[in-house]
């Protein structure tokens, strides 16, 4: 019995080690990553990243690969929980890869990233917008995108400027990203207008029914409720505050930029809603031709495939400036050079945050988003 | 009206919509209860399937383009029948063949279609939200600031047509008196010349249809549903149940209302993060002050 044990414990081992032998990269193969949202209600989100990085990937393959060495691309599935995040950045770790894309959900992003810092590996996320992904300084994180305080800011120029006099109503998820940009579009719009909101709550995002709370908030007369929050609930917002007979409009960040959006909260109700996001693709002529071959491969483009494409674009970048598989060289070339984007040419600050605020507004107009002009 | 008042009766008018359908979910778990003793914890997901079913429906019929009010009652019939049978498929298959074996043994293999019925839903259907098909108007009856919107006004109307027919089927008709019969006696009745099988299987049908009204008519009020509403929509119907006193099917009726109204006023005047708490709350204190619930009577030993 004992004897038996024994040579067990020898297999199970000798299969563990086998294992992880076959982990780390091959010698001629280059492991970078894209991890988001791929399974769950954030599903589509997941998608359009791996989508917009493989084609990135596929592109540099074409051309030859990196450092003399074919590229493949890991994709990874958070599923919007932090604690599968986290593991997964072990993960990659132990699979020898220097580059992430990712994560989608700034509540992701923030756990995953110090295991990144930790391991010297370079993390670029293309969505996650919460300032504190970037503020704590790490030398190998940066973003595409913009930030909270950056779109909270813009969404409450634009009420100063275009709704003067209106009545401000804020509400939250309660989400690291809801509630941050919330209280980001607040702190702005009472510096802003000298005025104080007049009302600020939060709403439970795994509910479907928020008629409680609107139903408190439809004797105040609130012209604009601001929401930081993703388009499920946005959506469902605006369909129950047309059913109680409140006319105000909606205002909203990045996370419901979704055609989604429109259809749960019904094309007539969302009419005239507002949110910050980053400038329409469309209109950005150095971007049609990467948007023509995304469409080929994938199909349509969604609101963060380019920025995912773009971000794993100036990771390989620089790990082929540094010349070697190393995360610290790769992360000092990104911050000491520039990149010439479909967006435009991107730096990065000290802290790994894009120079110039990239957001804008858009409002939905006949049932369809369309970037306005303001300022 | 005055802000307070108006803010109070429109708290009212919310609760009541979703009590009904709450309501009617419950009336699943009490009559299933009431006649074989058994907890259905895969009601929720009857519920769930009823809604995803009513849109597939009504999309299909919207494309072959039917007038709107002829798609909305074909898709509503449709579903209806549709999870009615894979309520009596459920029984068939998972209960049936328990039936006389411990009384845990049917609970977990409740609990094992309740999975089952989530992930065939997530598998055939994915992960994303399903939105329904046609934008309803936003429009409603409003007096004195208070609204009710069509939908809500639709969703009361048709949960109490169903609840004064079920009233009736089960108190003056013969095959109400069978399940009557069947509920406190199987043995004495099936000796009585009562196919209990089929009584029992007749119950599972009418119930998994009520939960299927309940399942489009939310997915109606609300504009989408994904795999997973089933589950803590089951849970809130079970606590209504338990209110109500469970077994008891006006009980189930007026716990659902009970509920859905002491919910929204919780949501309302405490905060949203409280409805749940307070819901769950109910339940405890029913369990421990009055285990036999607002209606219901006082049984010997049951689960």
């Amino acid at each position: 019995m004992d004897y038996l044990r024994r040579i067990a414990a020898i297999v199970a081992a000798s299969l563990v080690i086998a294992g992880m032998s076959s982990c780390g990269p091959g010698r001629h193969v280059v492991r970078v990553a894209v991890i988001g949202p791929m399974t769950g209600e954030q599903a589509k989100q997941g998608k359009d990243m791996a989508d917009g990085a493989r084609l990135a990937v596929e592109e540099w393959n074409a051309k030859g690969g990196i450092l003399g060495k074919r590229i493949e691309l890991l994709v990874g599935d958070d599923a919007q929980d932090p604690k599968q995040a986290n593991s997964l950045a072990n993960k990659m770790w132990t699979m020898g890869v220097v580059l992430v894309v990712g994560h989608y959900n700034s509540s992701c992003t923030i756990p995953a990233s110090e295991i990144y810092n930790l391991r010297h590996m370079v993390m670029i996320t293309p969505a996650s917008t919460n300032p504190k992904v970037t503020d704590r300084g790490y030398k190998t994180l940066f973003r595409v995108c913009g930030r909270d305080d950056q779109q909270g800011l813009v969404a409450a120029q634009y009420v100063v400027r275009f709704m003067p006099g209106a009545k401000v109503t804020v509400l939250h998820d309660k989400t690291t990203y809801g509630q941050g940009l919330a209280d980001e579009f607040m702190a702005n719009y009472e510096k802003l207008s000298a005025k104080k909101v007049v009302y600020y709550g939060a709403i439970v995002k795994e509910d479907q029914d928020y008629s409680a709370v609107l139903t408190s908030l439809k004797p105040l007369d609130p012209d604009l409720l601001y929401f930081g929050g993703l388009y499920p609930q946005a959506g469902l917002l605006v369909r129950q505050m047309r059913q109680l007979g409140l006319k105000a409009i909606l205002m909203a960040g990045d996370g419901t930029y979704d055609p989604e959006f429109i259809r749960i909260a019904g094309a007539n109700n969302a009419e005239g809603s507002l949110l910050t996001f980053m400038p329409d693709q469309e209109k950005i002529p150095g971007a049609q031709a990467v948007i023509a071959s995304y469409r080929k491969r994938f199909g349509e483009v969604g609101p963060y495939s380019l920025y995912s494409y773009e971000a794993m674009n100036i990771g390989l970048s620089g790990i082929a400036k540094a010349g070697a598989l190393d995360g610290l060289k790769a992360a000092a070339a990104i911050h000491s050079s520039s990149f010439e984007t479909v967006f435009g040419p991107i730096s990065f600050d000290a802290k790994g945050d894009v120079l110039d605020s990239p957001y804008v507004v858009w409002r939905v107009e006949s049932g369809r988003l369309v970037q306005i002009p303001y300022k | 009206m005055t802000g307070a008042g108006f803010e109070f009766f429109q708290q009212i008018i919310n609760g009541l919509a979703v009590g009904a359908v709450y309501a009617l979910i419950a009336l699943g778990y009490t009559m299933v209860y009431g006649i074989i003793e058994l907890i259905n914890f895969a009601h929720g997901e009857i519920y769930m399937m009823g809604a995803y079913g009513g849109i597939i429906i009504l999309a299909a019929l919207m494309a072959l383009g039917l007038p709107l009010g002829l798609a909305l009652s074909f898709a509503l019939l449709g579903t209806l029948l549709l999870t009615g049978l894979y309520g009596v498929a459920t029984e068939r298959l998972a209960y049936r063949p328990l039936r006389g074996a411990s009384r845990l043994a049917p609970l977990i293999s409740a609990l094992g279609m309740s999975i089952f019925f989530q992930q065939y839903v997530l598998l055939s259907q994915g992960a994303r939200d399903k939105i329904f098909p046609v934008e309803l108007s936003s429009g409603g009856f409003s007096a004195g600031g208070v609204k009710v919107s069509y939908i809500q006004a639709a969703i009361l109307l048709v949960a109490t047509l169903l609840m004064v027919g079920l009233t009736l089927f089960v108190g003056k008709t013969r095959v109400g008196r069978a399940m009557r019969a069947t509920a406190q006696d199987p043995v004495m009745a099936s000796l009585s010349g009562v196919p209990v099988n089929g009584v029992i299987a007749l119950t599972f049908f009418i119930g998994s249809s009520l939960a299927a009204v309940a399942g489009f008519m939310i997915a109606m009020y609300y504009g989408k549903v994904n795999y997973l509403v089933g589950y803590m929509a089951g849970l809130k119907a079970f606590v209504a149940a338990v209110l109500g006193g469970i077994g008891n099917i006006p009980g189930a009726m007026a716990g659902g209302l009970v509920l859905g109204v002491v919910e929204s006023l919780a949501a309302g005047y405490i905060g949203g993060e409280y409805k749940d708490v307070v819901a769950f709350g109910i339940l405890i204190a029913v369990l421990i002050v009055r285990p036999e619930g607002l209606l219901g009577t006082r049984l010997p030993e049951k689960v």
